[in-house]
């Protein structure tokens, strides 16, 4: 990675999406376009990468399936907190929702003749 | 306004307020170059151009699903969060009489390094317990520890619905972790409401748990906690504020602050983030699996609950747990898993709004042939959430092409209007 990376794959969509003149703008600097896309991806990848890194490395994590996490087997034993199981009585009370019709707002915001974009 | 982790941010937040009714993000007109870099991430449109000059405005807090892309992506750091909830924090951490919970999400720990020169994607998990104790938590619980018991909850109710499905609860089931997701759906697709998981997410799980079975098992009055959900997530700050997510009796989650916010403690509080030894969640709710910290990145929820569901369809062993099949880095992928004693399952995962929306348009069209489907709002997943620390690559110096770029859109838009 280079110093002159502060523009990014976005910026490059944007110049795309625009006109001629920007396109001239870009055709001399295509090195530096293609490495600040690069640059931004890096950020998400290496944040990734650090996630499935941690997912096989014992040393952070013992177990890599839920049902083994011997606290998840405590919370939902027999003589547990949640003793009738996933999904059970009393953990739909606590551990499940439900949700609300909030389109309302959208269409008055159509209605209005405001373009959304879903 | 007060600046942390560059981010502006406007104030404490007003008692009682309904969240439906705030934005969460705005723009600072005098900040606002009137490039619109936000039109591109928003996938909304609820950030819009107004006015002669073009400047950008989230529009209407019905239109907004408070992902907060649209600021980590200004150029210009125009673009403030209405409410931070830091000072609050502070006030109850001084209380002798009041129990600081603490409720870290799997993301967080990925990106938190970075306010203290970590190299990205650095895994400082225990270094941040280790902060959280510092700062004057009481009980240092963990959102990963409910991240297993989403897989859990809605994993079971995925196997469920594959075995019975209803009218109430049909196939596909959509994930719901994702709070700018959620609001999505309910604004935009109320119609599919029933496929999304009743399954609160993670955050919502540990909240009702602290102050019912956490509670008990530490002996503390839940009248006394104050539970602190941190999250890469601005979109979390509503959610936290759902009327109905009150199953304990009380507020399950008290109040949300971002990574942003929680490095900006840090250092308020003049801790040597860097120099601090590896410490472990407190375990009750606290202790968490692989499968748990994967729900930081985009199709990590997907995997995680496939480790269940294979086992429990087939009754075998998953002996590789990897299923690089379903990791995405953005956009949308698709996988059919072969199950012994089942056949396939077919999944779908994608990250941005614009590719959740083609797998809505296939489930209203009953063309969708799969049986469960992640969907994240921020491209990459929470990894890359509204809440975490900046890309230091995205704002604009004094020099720099994204400035150049961003002058010359000014201009083509003014000319455009003359």
């Amino acid at each position: 990675m280079s110093e002159n990376t502060d523009c990014t794959r976005r910026d490059f969509l944007k110049l795309a999406g625009t006109a001629a003149a920007v396109a001239a703008v870009a055709a001399t600097v295509p090195g530096m376009v293609g490495e600040a896309q690069a640059a931004e991806l890096d950020l998400v990848t290496k944040r990734q990468t650090g996630v499935y890194a941690a997912d096989a490395n014992p040393k952070l994590y013992k177990a890599r399936k839920s049902q083994e996490n011997p606290m998840v087997q405590k919370l939902y034993a027999k003589d547990g907190f949640l003793h009738d199981g996933p999904t059970g009585h009393k953990a739909h009370l606590l551990l499940h929702t439900h949700y609300f019709d909030r389109s309302a707002g959208v269409k008055a915001l159509k209605a209005k003749g405001i373009k959304l974009k879903a | 306004m007060q600046d942390m982790e560059k981010v502006m941010m406007k104030g404490s937040a007003p008692k009682n307020i309904d969240p439906t009714k705030f934005s969460f993000v705005q723009v600072d007109a005098a900040k606002c170059q009137a490039c619109g870099t936000c039109d591109d991430v928003c996938k909304t449109g609820a950030i819009q151009a107004v006015g002669k000059d073009e400047k950008r405005k989230v529009l209407d807090p019905a239109a907004c699903v408070n992902c907060g892309q649209c600021l980590v992506n200004c150029p210009y750091g125009a673009i403030y969060e209405e409410i931070s909830f830091v000072d609050e924090v502070f006030k109850a951490l001084k209380d002798p009489n009041t129990v600081v919970v603490s409720m870290p999400a799997p993301a967080v720990r990925y990106a938190l390094g970075e306010a203290f020169g970590l190299p990205a994607g650095t895994h400082v998990g225990g270094k941040m317990h280790a902060a959280l104790r510092k700062l004057g938590f009481k009980l240092v619980w963990d959102n990963e520890f409910t991240a297993d018991v989403t897989i859990m909850e809605e994993g079971t109710e995925l196997l469920n619905r594959v075995k019975k499905p209803s009218h109430g609860a049909p196939l596909p089931q959509f994930t719901s972790c994702c709070p700018g997701w959620v609001k999505f759906v309910e604004a935009f697709y109320p119609e599919l409401i029933p496929n999304l998981s009743s399954a609160k997410s993670p955050i919502g799980m540990l909240g009702a748990l602290a102050k019912t079975y956490g509670a008990k098992q530490t002996k503390t009055d839940p009248a006394k906690m104050f539970t602190v959900s941190i999250m890469p997530c601005i979109a979390k700050k509503y959610e936290g504020l759902r009327p109905e997510l009150a199953a304990s009796g009380y507020r399950d989650t008290d109040v949300t602050i971002t990574t942003r916010e929680l490095a900006y403690m840090i250092k308020k509080a003049g801790i040597d983030f860097k120099s601090l030894k590896d410490e472990a969640a407190d375990p009750i709710l606290g202790e968490a699996t692989g499968a748990a910290t994967i729900f930081a990145t985009s199709g990590g929820v997907m995997e995680a609950a496939l480790r269940l569901a294979y086992e429990v369809l087939s009754g075998d062993k998953l002996k590789d747990v990897d299923l690089k099949g379903v990791r995405a880095h953005e956009g949308i992928k698709t996988a059919s898993v072969d199950v012994p004693k089942f056949g396939k399952v077919n999944v779908a995962v994608a990250s941005g709004l614009d590719n959740a929306k083609k797998l809505c348009d296939e489930v209203k069209a009953g063309k969708s042939p799969h049986h469960f489907i992640e969907i994240m709002t921020c491209p990459g997943g929470c990894v890359n959430g509204g809440g975490q620390i900046l890309n230091p690559s995205v704002l604009v110096g004094d020099s720099g092409c994204r400035k150049v770029f961003a002058e010359i859109n000014k201009r083509l838009a003014m000319k455009a209007q003359a």
